[in-house]
């Protein structure tokens, strides 16, 4: 939580366990090879201090600067999004995953970075896996796995819609 | 900025857990005629990322009741069974675990096991703590914990877990009883055994 990696190594794999509310981020650079991973908690940071994926306005900037650094190319990024879930399906005010999203949503949209795919909402728990030359990937619990980009250098691009 | 605690504050809370957690242990044991065994309780003050990974593997698939606190003190009761004691659970119950009836019967347990806790918390504390309707799900583990830990650390750094462990003797029961308090609670927890910290 509020943690991020980036890699540049094929092979390499990017994980986050068990995304309730908070939201994986991916920010990939297909071409270079580039991908990084930020496990966002809080929609706010409200000024306040603390790791900087922890919060959606800090983590894209943040992961955006990471990923540049590791040479990925600003107009080349794509970004996926996994998690934001209703956890608990009664109480308007726990609905912290919707707002996750849309807070990381807008955060992306400032920074112009495009969303190629997204697998949010719902009311279950996923684990985000960027496995770097192969593809992205959103698992449900208990199983149930969906690729969500390819990475494999064969050229095949391919993306799933975003399901709920 | 989140308070941090010293050794004696941690054992102070810990210590309020273990009383707790025994006296939800008695109902436990009461509600299915078995003896029940407590462990002592694990208090930890930790940055969010670890606090997760304290509570057990992420990615196992539990069945967690969280009771979200009403009165003096904020915070949420989590209850985490894994997959094995929520079947011995529900068969001592004459339920199928995987079926409403069954889920909704965890949600029960977990209220009455989360309002022996906080009554047995109120007692020692002189403050009100009363569990609001459960929340039941099954997911995985670092979903519920971190989601749950979302809520109640807000923007603190820092979460504050009191970790008991419920053990149906001779069953593979195990069920982990956590207290969540928000940011600023525990201190409140604290003040009444005269172990708050001074104010900033």
């Amino acid at each position: 939580m509020g943690e991020l990696a980036v890699s540049s190594r094929a092979g390499d794999e990017l994980v986050a366990i068990g995304l309730g509310s908070c939201i994986g981020l991916a920010l990939i650079d297909r071409e270079a090879g580039v991908a990084g991973l930020a496990h966002v908690v809080l929609p706010e940071s409200q000024g306040k201090p603390g790791p900087a994926a922890k919060f959606a306005d800090l983590a894209v900037p943040e992961l955006l600067s990471k990923v540049v650094q590791a040479g990925a190319v600003k107009r080349r990024l794509e970004a996926i999004m996994i998690g934001g879930a209703r956890m608990f399906t009664v109480g308007a005010s726990m609905d912290i995953g919707a707002r996750n999203a849309e807070a990381v949503r807008g955060a992306l949209k400032t920074a112009g970075i495009r969303i190629k795919a997204e697998e949010t909402g719902g009311n279950r728990g996923r684990t985000a896996r960027i496995i770097l030359g192969n593809e992205i990937s959103s698992q449900l619990a208990g199983g149930e796995r969906t690729s969500l980009m390819s990475l494999s250098s064969n050229g095949t691009r391919q993306t799933a819609k975003a399901r709920r | 900025m989140t308070p941090r605690y010293n050794d004696m504050q941690l054992d102070a809370l810990r210590e309020l857990a273990n009383i707790a957690s025994g006296t939800a242990a008695t109902s436990l044991s009461q509600m299915l005629g078995r003896d029940v065994d407590i462990s002592v309780p694990k208090a930890f003050s930790l940055p969010l990322a670890d606090a997760v990974d304290a509570t057990g593997d992420p990615e196992e698939t539990v069945t967690g009741v969280a009771l979200p606190l009403e009165g003096d003190i904020e915070g949420i009761v989590l209850l985490l069974v894994k997959a094995d004691g929520a079947d011995t659970l529900c068969g001592m119950l004459g339920v199928e675990a995987d079926s409403e009836v069954g889920e909704s019967a965890l949600g029960e347990i977990g209220n009455i096991l989360g309002a022996a806790y906080l009554m047995a918390l109120s007692s020692m504390t002189g403050l009100s703590m009363l569990p609001s309707t459960p929340f039941v799900v099954t997911d995985m583990l670092g979903s519920i914990v971190a989601s749950v830990l979302a809520q109640t650390v807000g923007h603190g750094d820092t979460a504050l877990v009191l970790d008991s462990a419920l053990d149906i003797t001779g069953e593979p029961c195990a069920i982990s009883f956590l207290l969540l308090p928000n940011a600023d609670a525990a201190n409140d927890l604290l003040a009444p055994l005269g172990l708050a910290e001074p104010a900033a």
